[in-house]
Formats: structure tokens, sequence, C-alpha cells
């Protein structure tokens, strides 16, 4: 090593011990000249005064460091909280949402397939109702206008209580595939529920990567994580190979454990 | 209770309270409102005339756990009775709901048939 290599920093070494002690002179100086000259003239009460003044002057900047520490050991904290929120959303909340949606997905499937089988299986019962009474229809106008033989009468008859125990038999199904239409659109309250659930996740990711990049530059104190659903908000509906908590898992199940709970 | 009696709704998806109020209607009760959260319902069941409430838990505003509460709390409505429609599945919210006084629970989805028997056994409690 040259002797010109390693003189530079021993002189910024004693440049700024040089500077320090400056410093400590000019701050102190005259109070220990003060105190010196006290003591010397044997003025207890300018000498405890003024060492009152020099303590106090010395808390002052002690406490001016601890509350920088303490700035700094915040900030730390809320690094870490947000930090450590970025890595629950993105190893857990993040496929945990791809799970939601894509159950949202087959949710709107099955309900659309399922209100178009309803539907299909309404037109023919609907059709062979209209068809039986356009027909029964046509001999009735005519026995209405005593055009009708005996037989075709006694023919009319037959069909008229065929039709009439038919028509009775397709509408009650019609009119329980109307109920299973009805049913079958509560996928729009469940699946919306879960897409709110995913909305919540996006805007908390986003809340969490803009306080990531204002800490990162020093900026101010970033605001406070969204805190997660209480269990008196509710969680919505539960997700299959999402949620994991103890869940029941259908109508039967909530009847059991209410009769376990004496209702 | 005949069906003249007149029930409250309470759900923030009209498509649900359209349905559960197509239900009611084919059961025969054809008085009923709608409040599409718990703030909403609260006032409109303090007011008077509600016999019957229905209310899903996940709401903006006040959940129906909370709605649930409040109409324990007040002593002119402390004996209606409430059924929970809900998708909350979970066994500890059942619980909770249970100790709050629910009087009925159903899960969604549901059938019409649950619903049905669900209203009919409160009912029964009540007239007993």
């Amino acid at each position: 090593m040259t002797p010109g290599r390693d003189s530079t920093p021993r002189i910024f070494e004693l440049t700024n011990m040089t500077s320090g002690i400056d410093a400590l002179r000019a701050e102190y100086g005259s109070s220990i000249a003060t105190l010196a000259g006290a003591l010397a003239a044997g003025d207890e009460q300018l000498f405890l005064s003024e060492l009152d003044l020099l303590v106090h002057r010395r808390e002052r900047t002690l406490f001016s460091e601890l509350r920088k520490l303490t700035g700094d050991l915040q900030s730390a904290l809320d690094r870490f909280s947000v930090d450590s929120r970025l890595v629950d959303l993105a190893e857990k909340e993040v496929p945990d949402a791809r799970a939601r949606l894509d159950h949202v997905l087959k949710m709107t499937d099955e309900a659309a397939h399922k209100t178009m089988d309803l539907v299909e299986q309404c037109g023919p019962l609907a059709e062979r109702t209209a068809r039986s009474a356009d027909d029964i229809s046509g001999k009735w106008t005519r026995f209405r206008a005593r055009q009708l033989q005996v037989e075709e009468f006694r023919s009319m008859v037959t069909q008229l209580d065929v039709f009439l125990v038919a028509s009775r038999t397709d509408m009650d199904r019609v009119r329980n595939n109307l109920t299973e239409v009805l049913m079958a659109q509560g996928y729009q309250d469940l699946s919306g529920q879960i897409i709110r659930g995913v909305m919540k996740l996006v805007s908390e990711l986003e809340t969490a990567l803009v306080d990531l990049v204002r800490l990162s530059r020093g900026g101010p104190q970033a605001a406070p994580v969204a805190a997660k659903d209480t269990m008196s908000r509710g969680f919505g509906p539960a997700v299959p190979g999402v949620d994991n908590g103890p869940s029941v898992s259908g109508q039967s199940d909530v009847d059991s454990l209410l009769a376990g709970l004496g209702m | 209770m005949s069906k003249d009696m007149k029930f409250l709704v309470v759900d923030d998806f009209s498509t649900m309270r359209r349905i559960i109020k197509n239900l009611l209607n084919d059961l025969g009760y054809a008085n009923v409102q709608e409040a599409d959260d718990g703030q909403t319902a609260l006032p409109i069941l303090q007011s008077g005339g509600i016999d019957f409430l229905v209310t899903d838990w996940n709401m903006p505003g006040m959940p129906g756990l909370d709605l649930l509460k409040a109409v324990r709390s007040d002593p002119k409505l402390a004996k209606l009775p409430v059924l929970m429609l809900t998708a909350e599945a979970k066994r500890e919210q059942i619980i909770e709901a249970a100790q709050a006084g629910v009087n009925g629970y159903v899960i969604k989805p549901f059938t019409a048939v649950t619903l049905k028997e669900k209203i009919d056994k409160i009912l029964e409690q009540r007239a007993a």
C-alpha cells in the first residue's frame, strides 16, 4: 500500500475530529468557563444554575436523537407491515381470487344452462296444451252450431277429459319450472358477493403497492393497510378449495347444528 | 298469523329480493316490503307494521347480524320473527346468529321448499 493511498482518510478523520471538537467547544465552552470561574470564585449558586443549564441542553440533544430513532423505528415497522401484507396478498389471496373468479364462471355457466333447460322443457308442454285446445275448440264450435254427430260428440267428451287432466299436469310442470327459473337467478347474488370480495382485494393490493412505493421513496408515513373483514360483517359465499374455516356443507348441516343448540 | 301478515325482505342484491318476494307471493303472502341493508330496514321496522323479517347477512352499511341485534334490543321489536337467509356458512357464524336470537337460518343457494318449511316452522312456534 502506498503512503499516498491511506493518507486521504486519515486527513478526513482528523478534519472531522477537529470540526467535532470545535462544535463542542462552541456549544459548551462558555458554560465550562462559567462553571470553572464560579468554582474558583466559590459562587455556589452560579455554579449550580450553570450546571442545570448544561444538563438541560444535553438532555434536549438526547431527546431529539431519541425522537429521530423512534421515527426510524416507526417507518421500519410500517414498511414491515406493508411488506408482509403484500407477501400475504401475493402468496395466498391472489391465487384465492383466481379460484373465486373461476367459481363465479362455473356458477354463471350452471345457472344459464339450468335456465335454458327449464325453458326448453316448458316449450313442448305449452305447445301440446295449445294444440289440444285448438283441436277441441274446432269441435266445440261445430257442437255449438249443432253440426256435431253423436259419435263425434262422444269422442269430443273423451278428448276433453284427457285434455283437462293433461293440461293440469303440464301446467303444474310449467309452474314448477318457472319457480326453478326464478331460483336459478340467485346466482347473481352469490357471484356478485364473490366479485365484490375480489374487487376489494384488488383495491387493497393497489393500496399496499402505492404504500410500498411511497415508503421506498422515503415519503410521508404510509396509510395503514385496511383491516380484514370481521365476522360481524360476513365472509361471503363459501368457495370450494378456498375457505378452509369450519363451514356447513348445506341446509341439513345448518339444521342439525341449530338443533344441537336447542333450536 | 294470517296470509295478510307483512314481510320485510332485506338484501343488498335486488335480484335476490325479487326472488324472495316472488316466492312469498307464491306462498300466498302478498304484502312484502323491501330494504337493501340494515340501515334502511331499521327505520321501517321501528315505524311498525312488519310481522316477519327475512334478512341477508353480508350487506354494506349495517350487516344482517347487527340488524338482528338491533331488533332484539328494541323492546317494540324484540319478539319479531327473524329468518336469516344468507350465503354465510361458517359454523361460528350460525352459532352467533342463534345466540343473537335468530328464529331460522337458511343457507344460499336455497330451495322454495326450504323457505316455506322454515317460515311455517317459525309461525307454528309463534302460535304455540
